[in-house]
């Protein structure tokens, strides 16, 4: 069992605020979120990086956090689907979401949101074919995808 | 445009969760944990058919940071299980019938704990002949898997004559599918938390498809009455048939009432995959008679149904692949009979569509092939002999309101017809 002096305190930033965990040198940046930080959105579907269900952003950058180990994530920006909008001020994403009927069971919800903000913050105005490829590593076993582009594309035609 | 009549019908309205999944914060079994929480894991046999020689957990239960570990000896109530036949062993007692069968339980302090605690347990097996499929279950000396025998069910379905039936058919085809086991893979695993309450209540926080038949499961093998459980479903990602068995919840009950702290279990993908219930394999051989100018006459069919080491919902799911062979059709004269079989192979059990889906595997492969023999256009063949008010189904029930299959049928053509880049396909169809 790993014993607390086995552990090393890891800094980042989450959602905007710095935060200081200890953490097993073998965990994934998955587990830390769910299990030490308690911020359960993020899912995990397969943990071996098939799924998608698993998706925050690192710098910006989309990654699958079950691929992830947590000391990489070691002075960086981390952002999860809490991070995304609040109840009073949702992310357009997350609106045009619930809107379109993008969700249903809601397990690669948080996942496929975060591939879509990131689509969109670095390309505001995507094709479809764009968005395919942007959400290519977001497994949906509910919705058959539609929906789901369907709702990112109207947002990215107001945004 | 019309005021919609009612408050819902007619009215596009959001979901009434999706608020909470798009902020995150919807509740699925394994997001929720409580202090002094342990975590479970299953140990499964691995191998498909063997008597158990030994089991040693000695290894396991001296490891440091493992609070139990279940053996068959250790279910306080009974130790069967099964959503409509409890034909299932909740941990292997002499035997192991399938690669998924639970040999062993065990909570820890850690997932990483739980999982190194159950490789430590030693089970020593001497291997039996495997049953792979419903012709070998059924084959004379057939080594039986369950005390009634492989034979679980067997159902006859009779309707007219289909000796004279086949002698009024100018073309006769016959032919033998087989479909395919498929997995439901919903996007969550199975998982589920248990603990109990200070008055000695077991709480289980669970996918489900079913609370109150997963809560009288749990209540007889945790040897409680069933006012003594309580099964709360929680946010569940995904299901499609494949959380109506139980998963996790009888061994997750077990554990939590062994330990008295409250424990999580949640399966990894790949034993989701490897143990969990499945579509059936079906294989059905069909033969089918018809006029030359387009009538079906007669329709005979074997459906032989693999439901795995146990019954889950198999023999309604196989009996209903037979009764929905003649698919939407009228056919006067029908001759099906269905097996339902104990093989060694993983259950199998609901998963959308209940054995539909393989029947029309068949029929609709057989009014294609059937068409072009008598050369007539497919669509029209079949709203030829599409089922309608006064003609009656495979099993003999008389359409008294119209199933809808004629105008469906119908309306495809018209689409078709009115499609300038369909054209081709329309030659023959008026
Ligand atoms: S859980 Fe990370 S990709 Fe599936
Ligand atoms: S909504 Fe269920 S997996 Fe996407």
């Amino acid at each position: 069992m790993a014993k607390d002096q086995d552990k090393t305190i890891l800094k980042m930033t989450v959602n905007g605020e710095p935060v200081e965990v200890a953490v097993n040198p073998a965990w994934t940046l998955l587990r830390v979120i769910r299990e030490e930080l308690g911020l359960t959105g993020t899912k995990e579907g397969c943990g071996i990086g098939d799924c998608g269900a698993c998706t925050v952003l690192l710098e910006g950058k989309t990654v699958n956090s079950c691929l992830v180990l947590a000391l990489q994530a070691e002075g960086k920006e981390v952002r999860t689907v809490e991070g995304l909008g609040t109840e009073e001020n949702l992310d357009p994403l997350q609106e045009s979401f619930i809107e379109y009927g993008a969700v249903q069971c809601g397990f690669c919800t948080p996942g496929m949101l975060i591939s879509a903000r990131a689509l969109l913050d670095k390309n505001p105005h995507p094709t479809t074919e764009e968005i395919k490829v942007a959400i290519s590593g977001n497994l949906c076993r509910c919705t058959g995808y539609v929906k789901i582009i369907q709702a990112i594309e109207i947002v990215a035609q107001e945004g | 445009m019309n005021e919609p009549k009612f408050q819902c019908i007619g009215r596009p309205l959001p979901r009434v969760d999706a608020l909470d999944k798009v902020l995150g914060r919807a509740v699925y079994a394994g997001d929720i944990s409580f202090p002094h929480m342990l975590y479970g894991k299953i140990l499964r046999a691995g191998v498909p058919h063997a008597v158990i020689e030994e089991i040693d957990i000695s290894a396991a239960e001296a490891m440091e940071g493992v609070a139990c570990v279940l053996t068959a000896r250790d279910i306080p109530g009974i130790n069967r299980y099964g959503i409509a036949f409890p034909d299932q062993k909740v941990l292997a007692e002499d035997k192991v019938i399938s690669i998924a069968d639970p040999v062993a339980a065990v909570a820890a302090e850690s997932p990483e704990l739980a999982r190194d605690a159950v490789k430590a347990i030693r089970v020593k097996y001497r291997a039996l002949p495997v049953v792979t499929n419903p012709h070998e279950a059924l084959a004379e000396g057939a080594p039986a898997l369950h005390p009634e025998g492989n034979l679980f069910q067997y159902v006859k379905i009779r309707k007219g004559d289909v000796a004279e039936g086949f002698q009024q058919a100018d073309i006769i085809l016959e032919d033998t599918f087989q479909t395919q086991v498929q997995d439901h893979t919903y996007l969550e695993t199975e998982s589920g938390i248990a603990r109990m309450d200070k008055q000695g209540n077991l709480i289980l926080q669970t996918v489900s498809q079913g609370p109150f038949r997963d809560r009288a499961q749990v209540a007889a093998v945790c040897g409680l009455p069933q006012n003594r459980v309580r099964v709360i479903r929680a946010t569940v990602g995904g299901a499609f048939g494949g959380k109506d068995d139980v998963s996790v919840q009888v061994h997750v009950a077990l554990l939590a009432q062994a330990t008295g702290r409250p424990v999580r279990l949640v399966f990894t993908r790949e034993e989701s995959l490897t143990t969990q219930t499945k579509r059936h394999a079906i294989e059905i051989w069909s033969r089918w008679g018809v006029t030359k100018d387009g009538k079906l006459c007669a329709m005979e069919g074997k459906v032989y149904g693999d439901t795995g080491a146990y019954a889950g919902l198999g023999p309604f799911v196989v009996k209903k692949c037979g009764i929905y062979l003649c698919g939407p059709y009228y056919i006067p004269a029908v001759k099906v009979d269905i097996y339902t079989t104990y093989t060694n192979n993983i259950i199998k059990s609901a998963y959308r569509g209940f054995g539909v889906l393989q029947a029309s595997v068949v029929h609709e492969a057989m009014m294609d092939e059937l068409a072009l023999k008598c050369g007539i256009h497919p669509l029209k063949f079949r709203i030829m002999n599409a089922l309608d008010v006064g003609l009656d189904t495979g099993t003999g029930q008389v359409m008294k309101e119209d199933c809808g299959i004629k105008a469906t049928l119908k309306k495809m053509r018209e689409v078709v017809m009115n499609d300038p880049t369909l054209k081709t396909h329309c030659e023959g169809l008026r």
